[in-house]
């Protein structure tokens, strides 16, 4: 019964499809950037794009969507619940959570970039040159990325937080630290490819400076995953500062982030009774999260033309 | 093939060596002083500063970096890890008392993650493009999105606080025996940190599935006129398998790094519990060393996995 | 009876409609496959070949159906099996597959499952058919690769599809094809990816099952030089139609289609040196989303006048069973070569 509907749905799709073909509707809509009209045929990219432009600018907006301070302490309206006063209700030391979630935002946000757009500088500095030369430098580093490697994420980054300490500033620098070896290896396995490309030869026998074949000629060729990959270690950053700050040896309790205002909320007490301490910052790293994976996916969809449909 | 196996493990010893050393580089970064990370605090406290200095001229403290990183290793293989600084209890008894817990939960996640994640991912290659496989698209992607310790602040609440379904936290109950009554308190923890990696294989055993379906042999196969699920099964997620196998051991590090957050959340007793209090308290000599056992277990199932491709796939060449 | 039709294909249309588009892959063809004979089918590639191959197997990707016409299979003791009408992976359709109508596919290189051993390919196609034991059907696929001229059978058997060479590949594709002794091979291009020394053997294997079998062959070429050596019957195809089809003899000596004319001036001979006069085709086949209206060769044709344009041409008779899609095909013939 539903199989027979599906086919019959399928049919009539492909009916339609074949009268617009004959009537020569479909010839003419062929102009576009193709990539675009895919991305924008992606409902999941698009959907993904629109909440994730709405929590970024709600977050850079924050001081005109919100009056409160995130950090002010007011003893008189301790745990309060959503109201008119406070959107999202106050925490144990009065501070309005929806003022909190924004900024935190901001910084959250920030050291999740900022780290993927620094992880992605070292991976391409380093896994460039290194797939281009070859040799005992190739070898060398290919090493260190998989010592690097080869430690569980959270767990280097715990050990390093207990050796630099807590501070906005070591977090970033120790996801950089953790993180860039991956960049480093996609970048490199591209290149080794491009390597054999007739231009790059023809490049070398012209006696171009390596440096200038390896940055300016080879690059940009291999420049289209690592993109994605900042979009999607972006994520990744995010939500590592959230465990990290929930654990409590993230960004310093006082500063707010996301994860710092979960942190608030480890206790069963607090799980149970004051669900708007922990909810809503959750639902919105997961939305967040989520957005920007969803148009990571939709834009190495788009550049897979193994892709049809 | 058993060549091929012990060429694999021996590989691992360069690596080991590399590890240990960065540990120990590490762990001589750190303040506070050497000696107390090789005996008990209490004797200690009760040493004089000449006896002290005794202590490290006798444990070697004075030597050459190299030379003391040789006689630490030397230490490890003998089983003696060095004591915990906040408790005085060795470090080899501690990890001996939290690592059954540790893998009790991280297996237990490993294989429902591994199994569920590869039926749902195959089931929604087959049905491509159905409701069904557009609604597992959507929950695939929230469950690689959502933080862990906040889905298990979820769970806790709705299967735990408002159901009563199932306990809080912890491994168990002094009063319970039963294995139903121990499985109560696996339950919650071993979904909650598996959650991340089933979507993540489910993910990607549907790609890989679609992308083998798309093959020469897929279309071979149906033209010997087997049924559909032969096709599907026998040929598509045999082949797809390899890959799906190399992604769980990739992402093994992920899971063993998210029981340290679990393991908070749910007030489990495990090894992830114990490096995060020791990281709390500045407890290097504790923290270095449970690092360590993590990269070990890390190598080690990265090295199982290698071993399991071979076996799946016999295009890889044993003997290179 | 020696013209025996095995299937029929009447007007068969095929569309495909990937990319939110719609192409007519075949748009009306049709043709009969005869028992004991090679039906070589000819064009560039992007003509609809293989399309034509896929709709008699129902093995069709998904985005894609038969429109119109039929598909008939003369079975000899089921009668006439309309194939078009069949679900494409449902029972009937399997029992044919492989069992009456099997197939060799292009490349061995990415035909055969990687992960199973060749002989376990082969036990396969015969359990799904035939109700023997694991054992027999070995020692079956052990005589069949023994007859395709595979050395050391014994030993190849257990081996990997990696571990053969390509030749031996597709050999033993056509040792798993044969294995339930089929009415009709399908050979979608068998030798395109092979040496040429690799493919003069395959053909002969090939001509050798059709007489020993009776075995009807269509067989998929972009290759005149192969039609010439190959066929009984030949179909040209361009731009999903057959422009001209009739017995070898018939189209070969006498092409009626200016197409079929340029296929056969572009062959180089071997042994006339290198100064021999080749005539490659100018243009290249048009976009299947903008075709020309009339003639689908007309904008590369020396033939080609107004009326061309107005609409494809009809099938004419012109003797025999020889048929030509061209208005000028008078001319065309009279040309001489």
């Amino acid at each position: 019964m539903f199989a027979l509907s599906s086919k019959k749905r399928f049919n009539n799709k492909l009916d339609k499809l074949k009268q617009q073909e004959e009537s020569g509707i479909l010839a003419a809509k062929k102009a576009g950037n193709r990539t675009l009209r895919k991305l924008l045929n992606n409902r999941l990219a698009v959907v993904g794009g629109v909440i994730f432009l709405v929590i970024l600018l709600a977050c850079i907006f924050a001081p005109l969507l919100t009056s409160y301070n995130p950090l002010k302490v007011d003893m008189k309206s301790i745990l309060k619940g959503p109201s008119a006063d406070h959107l999202l209700g106050t925490d144990k030391v009065g501070r309005d959570i929806l003022s909190r979630i924004l900024y935190g935002g901001r910084l959250s946000i920030l050291i999740g970039f900022g780290s993927a757009l620094g992880c992605a500088t070292l991976g391409i500095l380093f896994g460039c040159y290194s797939g281009f030369k070859g040799g005992l430098f190739d070898s060398i580093m290919v090493r260190v990325s998989e010592v690097f490697m080869s430690f569980p994420q959270l767990i280097l980054v715990l050990m390093l937080v207990s050796i630099l300490g807590q501070s906005t500033k070591n977090i970033v620098i120790i996801f950089i630290i953790c993180g860039w070896g991956s960049v480093f290896r996609m970048v490199r396995s591209q290149i080794l490819s491009i390597r054999e490309e007739e231009y790059v030869q023809s490049l070398k026998v012209f006696g171009l400076n390596d440096f200038l074949i390896c940055y300016k000629h080879m690059l940009p060729n291999a420049i289209g995953p690592v993109v994605v990959n900042i979009t999607l270690s972006t994520a990744m950053f995010i939500l590592e500062e959230a465990a990290l700050s929930f654990l409590g040896l993230g960004v310093p309790l006082e500063i707010a982030t996301w994860g710092n205002i979960l942190n608030s909320a480890q206790d069963m007490y607090t799980l149970q009774n004051n669900w708007w301490m922990w909810l809503p910052v959750g639902i919105v790293i997961s939305l967040f999260v989520m957005s920007i994976n969803f148009v990571g996916d939709g834009l190495r969809d788009t550049t897979d033309p193994t892709q049809q449909g | 093939m058993l060549k091929y196996i012990l060429k694999k493990i021996l590989g691992m010893i360069p690596m080991l060596f590399i590890i240990t050393f960065l540990i120990y580089f590490l762990l001589d970064l750190t303040p506070g002083d050497a000696v107390s990370h090789l005996m008990d605090p209490e004797a200690l406290a009760r040493l004089s500063a000449e006896q002290l200095e005794a202590l490290r001229e006798t444990y070697g403290l004075n030597d050459p970096f190299v030379v003391r990183y040789f006689k630490w290793l030397l230490q490890l293989v003998q089983g003696n890890f060095g004591y915990s600084v906040s408790s005085g209890v060795p470090v080899s008894q501690i990890i001996a008392e939290s690592l059954p817990a540790t893998l009790e939960l991280s297996g237990t996640a490993l294989l429902i993650s591994t199994l569920l994640g590869s039926i749902l991912g195959v089931a929604g290659a087959i049905k491509k493009g159905t409701i069904g496989d557009n609604v597992l698209t959507v929950f695939g992607m929230i469950g690689v999105s959502i933080p862990q310790f906040f889905f298990g602040m979820v769970c806790i609440l709705v299967f735990a606080l408002n159901l009563e379904w199932l306990p809080v936290g912890g491994r168990t109950d002094p009063s319970v025996v039963s294995f139903f009554g121990r499985l109560k308190y696996l339950i919650l923890p071993a979904s909650v940190l598996g959650i991340s990696l089933t979507a993540g294989v489910m993910r990607y055993a549907r790609t890989s599935m679609l992308d083998t379906m798309n093959k020469e042999y897929i279309r071979t196969a149906r033209s010997k006129g087997i049924p559909e699920w032969r096709v599907n099964l026998i040929h598509g997620f045999r082949v797809s398998l390899t890959p799906v196998v190399v992604l769980v051991g990739f992402r093994l590090p992920t899971l063993i790094a998210g029981s340290v957050v679990i393991e908070t959340v749910f007030q489990w007793p495990g090894v992830g519990q114990v490096f995060n209090a020791a990281v709390r308290a500045s407890n290097y000599n504790l923290v270095m060393i449970v690092a360590l056992l993590f990269v070990i277990m890390v190598l080690f199932a990265s090295t199982i996995v290698d071993i399991l491709t071979a076996i799946l796939d016999p295009r890889v060449k044993l003997d290179s | 009876m020696q013209d025996q039709t095995v299937i029929s294909v009447k007007n068969l249309k095929t569309y495909f409609y990937t990319n939110q588009r719609c192409n007519k892959a075949i748009n009306g063809i049709s043709m009969d496959i005869k028992r004991g004979k090679t039906l070589c089918i000819v064009g560039e590639s992007g003509c609809g070949k293989s399309v034509t191959a896929s709709s008699i197997m129902q093995l069709l990707p998904k985005l894609s159906r038969i429109e119109e016409g039929e598909i008939i299979y003369h079975s000899e003791d089921r009668g006439d099996i309309k194939i078009h009408e069949l679900e494409r992976n449902g029972k009937e359709m399997r029992s044919l597959r492989g069992q009456d109508i099997a197939m060799i596919f292009q490349d061995p290189m990415t035909a055969l499952n990687p992960v199973y051993t060749v002989g376990w390919q082969i036990v396969e196609m015969i359990r799904a058919h035939e109700n023997v034991s694991k054992k027999e059907a070995k020692a079956r696929a052990l005589k069949l690769l023994k007859d395709m001229g595979i050395p050391y059978p014994e030993k190849r058997i257990d081996e990997y599809p990696h571990q053969f060479s390509g030749g031996m590949r597709q050999r033993a594709m056509i040792a798993m094809a044969m294995s339930c002794n089929p009415k009709v091979l399908i050979a979608d291009e068998p030798t395109t990816a092979l040496d040429v020394t690799i493919q003069a053997q395959i053909f002969e294997l090939m001509d050798k099952l059709k007489k020993e079998y009776d075995t009807a062959i269509m067989l998929i070429t972009h290759d005149m030089g192969v039609v010439c050596e190959l066929a009984d019957d030949v179909a040209v195809m361009y731009m999903g139609n057959i422009i001209e089809s009739g017995s070898a003899r018939e189209v070969l000596k006498s092409p009626g289609h200016p197409y079929t004319k340029a296929l056969l001036k572009s062959i180089p001979i071997l042994g006339k040196g290198a100064n021999q006069d080749i005539n490659p085709i100018k243009g290249s086949t048009p976009d299947p989303f903008n075709r020309p209206t009339g003639c689908q060769f007309a904008p590369r044709c020396d033939y080609a006048c107004d009326k061309c344009n107005e609409a494809m041409p009809e099938e004419n008779q012109v003797g025999g069973t020889h048929m030509v899609r061209c208005i000028r095909f008078q001319e065309v013939m009279a040309d001489g070569k």
